[in-house]
């Protein structure tokens, strides 16, 4: 699934943001109404793992909208690869990037191997049926993801942590170059975190998988990415690596309230909350 | 065995039981001709003007073809809607396309247009554009800036279905008593033999609506996944929608101009066959449009000789099934799974 | 030379084409026959009736499920109701004519009817005189022409008798309700708006521009009838149609209630235009004066 070596260094990056401005034309809710990307601009190295993070209605949800196109930018260009991803057809776009979303859909009454050949559909969106070559990728999508034992399982029956399985496994059956990730450990608990992030680092690793990963858990971001976003209203607080990134000044200015930051066993910063006492 | 291999298999199988059906709704009837009456007809032995080939050719043949249309037609529709709403209890009666046509048919017949072929064409048409009538509105109050917005087109339908069920009360109250009970028998729905030229129509419209479901089969499937993700699997989420809403609605508005409204088709028929092939759109299509027109074929069976020689509307029929099977189905559902 | 010539003259006749007959029904349609109906389906009940009166039963061969006087004819063979009747059972009658009315039986059978080459003969009454035009358009159908003038004069002394009893009276205002509920009233179309003048009274609903109203009870109270009759469709068994007099007693300021005029009969024969329709007109007329009758 994706690159099988890593990619070569020095070349242009796999997603640029340059100068993307954006705004919501009619919200009603007066908390997004302020919002904007006034004009955003980050790029995210081929075979990195890149986190996003910061504050509720920072954009971070709506940065990846634009990154799928599923909003357009009123300014400013997106780009894949060099290309502009307005010129790419949907389904061009899908070959390239796969989103796992944050939850399963509900009510959803297919089994896991049939969400996971959904996954096929941008490489042959006319064909009807799918072929001997989806089954593979879908084979091997559900191999990586220790999901081919619940392949005829109903997928609303699987627990929280085999179904974010499931919905990767969908998104690596995309053969994707960028494995985008919305809040993956937000629903699971201590253990499926732990998995989903090995998994992460293992595709990360092994097939050289350029990953963005968009999370409110600043933790599990600093322990996965090689680079961090911090956004605040739209714009970039920081970008870098995490230690530079996770400092006690910048986070208590974006997120308001007292931290403290450490160091984990690995080396990467912990980040703690100074709670109240009284 | 491959999707397409199990698909035929299906079919195959289905389509015997809807020939089983059929040939048994032919030699079936008030009539009363003996089986070897109905074999000579069939095979063109029987004399032009004998009262087995006009019954066999003109009256049951004919019939036999608008009731597998017309069943094939609401089963696809359902199954359309179903998959459109991401509800399997949506009918298409609910999305007010029926009640649209109906109110467009009651109309005509009020206004008079009771005589002569041209008539009979004519009440079609008010049903099309009753049938229009409504879908335009739903479609217009359930889109917003962003697109269709499925949840606000089921409230939608069942408003604008209220309002022309009511309409429909208004006209009953005020009209004719005399005319009154031939516009109620009509609302029943009811399958009668229609002429060549008719069921030609009837034959090229089913046909387009059911391809033009069947064509984005699989894209109903993505549809699961939410729009969102749909969009992001490179599916154009908008068109998909309005595609399939306007071939079930003209496949509900066709049946609905041809033979009145009849309910629950399009609920039970994908249900059950839900239980037998999955729920993938790509096997539930083609095989919707065998077991429905099997469906309600058996259902006009019955109603046009259970009790012969009155005979009773196929809707009554269908609704007797329909109402403790939905029954069946809502406890199924509340299960704990 | 006779018999050659009697020859000749049979041949011709045999030769040449029949006589086509055209016969203009009741809503001024022509239908072409080939030869005069032998075999008549009736769609009809009181074209039934008129039928077996006139003695032309014989060329009935089948009859609507409500064709149920006289009793002959409950034996005639049925082709269904007067909405849907069954198309093949009548196919398989092999009838040359088929007789519908526009009130009761639905233009769309007639319609399949004369697709499938049966000329259908549409019958149409809702006055005493279109009646009359009703039994002698039977009596040609059955070829019972003769028996047409004596039926008729029958009926016509009949009601003229009913008509000199009451005649000079005082003419009651008459509330006529054919179902209780909802409220349904004859109206001018009505023929029993005729039937109720006839019998010496007035029908408080006559004006209404249609057949029969879905009428409000306020306005039937305060329009204060003096007679009130209610129809009984209730046959025996069932107590479905029920007239239920009972509820209206309720309605004191009605001088019907408070004379104790409230009427509940069985006057199915009368919501037919037949020949027993002056059987109907005796008893509506005993019921509106009494006093004449005694």
């Amino acid at each position: 699934m994706g690159p099988a070596r890593a990619e070569p260094a020095g070349l242009t990056p796999l997603i640029e943001f340059d100068h993307v401005a954006f705004a919501y034309a009619r919200a009603a809710d007066p908390r997004t109404r302020a919002f904007a990307f006034p004009g955003l601009s980050f790029a995210i190295e081929r075979g990195e793992i890149f986190g996003v993070i910061g504050p509720n209605s920072a954009g971070k949800t709506s940065l990846l909208r634009l990154l799928t196109r599923v909003l357009s930018p009123q300014r400013g260009e997106i780009r894949l690869d060099g290309r502009p991803i307005g010129a790419l057809r949907s389904w061009e776009l899908a070959r390239e990037v796969a989103v796992v979303p944050q939850e399963a859909p509900r009510p959803f009454p297919f089994t896991v191997e049939q969400l996971v050949l959904m996954g096929r559909y941008p490489h042959g969106p006319r064909r009807f049926f799918e072929d001997a070559g989806d089954a593979a990728a879908a084979r091997d999508a559900m191999l990586a993801t220790a999901t081919l034992s619940l392949a005829a399982m109903p997928l609303e029956r699987l627990s929280g942590g085999e179904r974010q399985r499931a919905l990767l496994a969908r998104a690596l059956a995309q053969e994707p170059r960028l494995l985008v990730l919305d809040e993956p450990t937000a629903h699971l608990d201590l253990r499926y975190q732990a998995e989903t992030a090995a998994l992460l680092r293992r595709l990360n690793r092994e097939r050289g998988m350029t990953v963005l990963l968009v999370s409110h858990d600043l933790n599990l971001a600093a322990e996965l990415a090689d680079r961090l976003l911090l956004l605040r209203a739209g714009e970039v607080a920081r970008v870098g690596a995490p230690g530079d990134v996770l400092e006690q000044g910048v986070l208590e200015d974006v997120f308001g309230c007292r931290v403290t930051v450490d160091k984990s066993a690995s080396g990467r910063p912990v980040v703690q909350l100074a709670y109240e006492r009284g | 065995m491959t999707d397409a291999r199990r698909l035929a298999t299906a079919l195959s199988a289905l389509g015997v039981v809807l020939l089983a059906i059929g040939l048994t709704a032919l030699f079936v009837g008030s009539a009363g001709l003996s089986p070897g009456a109905v074999a000579r007809a069939l095979t063109g032995r029987a004399e032009t003007s004998s009262v087995e080939a006009i019954v066999t050719l003109s009256l049951r043949l004919p019939r036999v073809a608008v009731a597998a249309l017309a069943g094939a037609a609401l089963a696809v529709a359902g199954v359309g809607f179903q998959a459109l709403t991401r509800n399997p209890l949506a009918e298409p009666s609910v999305l007010g396309v029926s009640s649209g046509a109906a109110f467009g048919v009651v109309l005509a017949q009020i206004l008079g247009f009771e005589t002569g072929l041209v008539a009979a064409l004519g009440v079609a048409v008010f049903a099309f554009a009753g049938a229009l009538l409504s879908a335009a509105i739903v479609y217009l109050v359930a889109t917003a800036p962003g697109g269709l917005a499925i949840q606000t087109l089921l409230l939608a339908g069942v408003i604008v279905g209220i309002f022309f069920s009511a309409a429909i009360t208004v006209i009953i109250s005020l009209v004719d008593f005399n005319r009154l009970s031939g516009v109620i028998h009509w609302l029943l729905g009811n399958l009668a033999p229609i002429p060549p030229s008719s069921l030609a129509l009837f034959a090229a419209l089913t046909g387009a609506g059911v391809w033009l479901i069947l064509r984005h089969a699989r894209e109903l499937n993505l549809l699961a996944l939410g729009e969102e993700a749909a969009s992001q699997l490179g599916i154009d989420a908008e068109r998909l929608k309005r595609r399939v809403f306007v071939a079930a609605a003209l496949l509900t508005g066709t049946v609905v101009a041809f033979t009145g409204p009849i309910g629950f088709v399009g609920l039970i028929v994908p249900h059950v066959l839900r239980g037998l092939v999955g729920q993938d759109n790509r096997f539930l299509v083609p095989t919707c449009a065998v077991a429905g027109a099997t469906f309600l074929l058996a259902a006009d069976t019955l109603a046009r000789n259970v009790v012969a020689p009155a005979e009773l509307s196929v809707g009554v029929i269908t609704a007797f099934c329909g109402a403790p099977f939905f029954v069946w189905v809502l406890r199924a559902r509340s299960r704990p799974v | 030379m006779i018999r050659v010539a009697a020859a000749a003259l049979l041949s011709l006749a045999l030769t040449s084409p029949a006589h086509a007959l055209v016969l203009r029904d009741m809503l001024g349609r022509d239908i072409t026959l080939a030869a005069p109906p032998t075999r008549i389906v009736s769609l009809v009940p009181s074209v039934t009736e008129t039928a077996f009166a006139l003695g032309g039963d014989a060329r009935l061969v089948g009859v609507s499920d409500f064709c149920d006087w006289p009793p002959a004819a409950r034996a005639k063979p049925h082709v269904g109701g007067m909405i849907n009747p069954s198309l093949e059972t009548i196919v398989a009658l092999k009838p040359d004519l088929v007789v519908g009315t526009d009130e009761g039986n639905r233009e769309e059978t007639f319609l399949q009817l004369r697709r499938l080459g049966i000329p259908v003969y549409v019958v149409h009454a809702r006055r005493v005189a279109e009646m009359y035009d009703l039994i002698s358009r039977v009596g040609e159908l059955t070829a019972r022409r003769d028996a047409v003038a004596p039926l008729v004069a029958g009926i016509q002394r009949r009601i003229e008798a009913v008509r000199a009893t009451v005649g000079a009276r005082p003419v009651p205002r008459v509330l006529y309700v054919l179902w209780p509920d909802p409220l349904l009233v004859p109206g001018r179309d009505s023929h029993l708006t005729e039937m109720i003048e006839l019998a010496g009274g007035r029908s408080i609903t006559a004006a209404e521009p249609v057949s029969y109203v879905r009428f409000s009870i306020e306005a039937a109270v305060a329009r204060a009838p003096e007679v009130i009759v209610l129809a009984d469709h209730s046959s025996g068994a069932s107590t479905a149609g029920r007239a239920a007099p009972e509820k209206w007693q309720a309605l004191t300021s009605v001088p019907a209630i408070r004379a104790g005029r409230l009427y509940s009969v069985d006057l199915s024969i009368l919501h037919r235009y037949g020949p027993r329709v002056p059987e109907g007109l005796e008893i509506l007329a005993r019921m509106i004066h009494p006093e004449a009758f005694r």
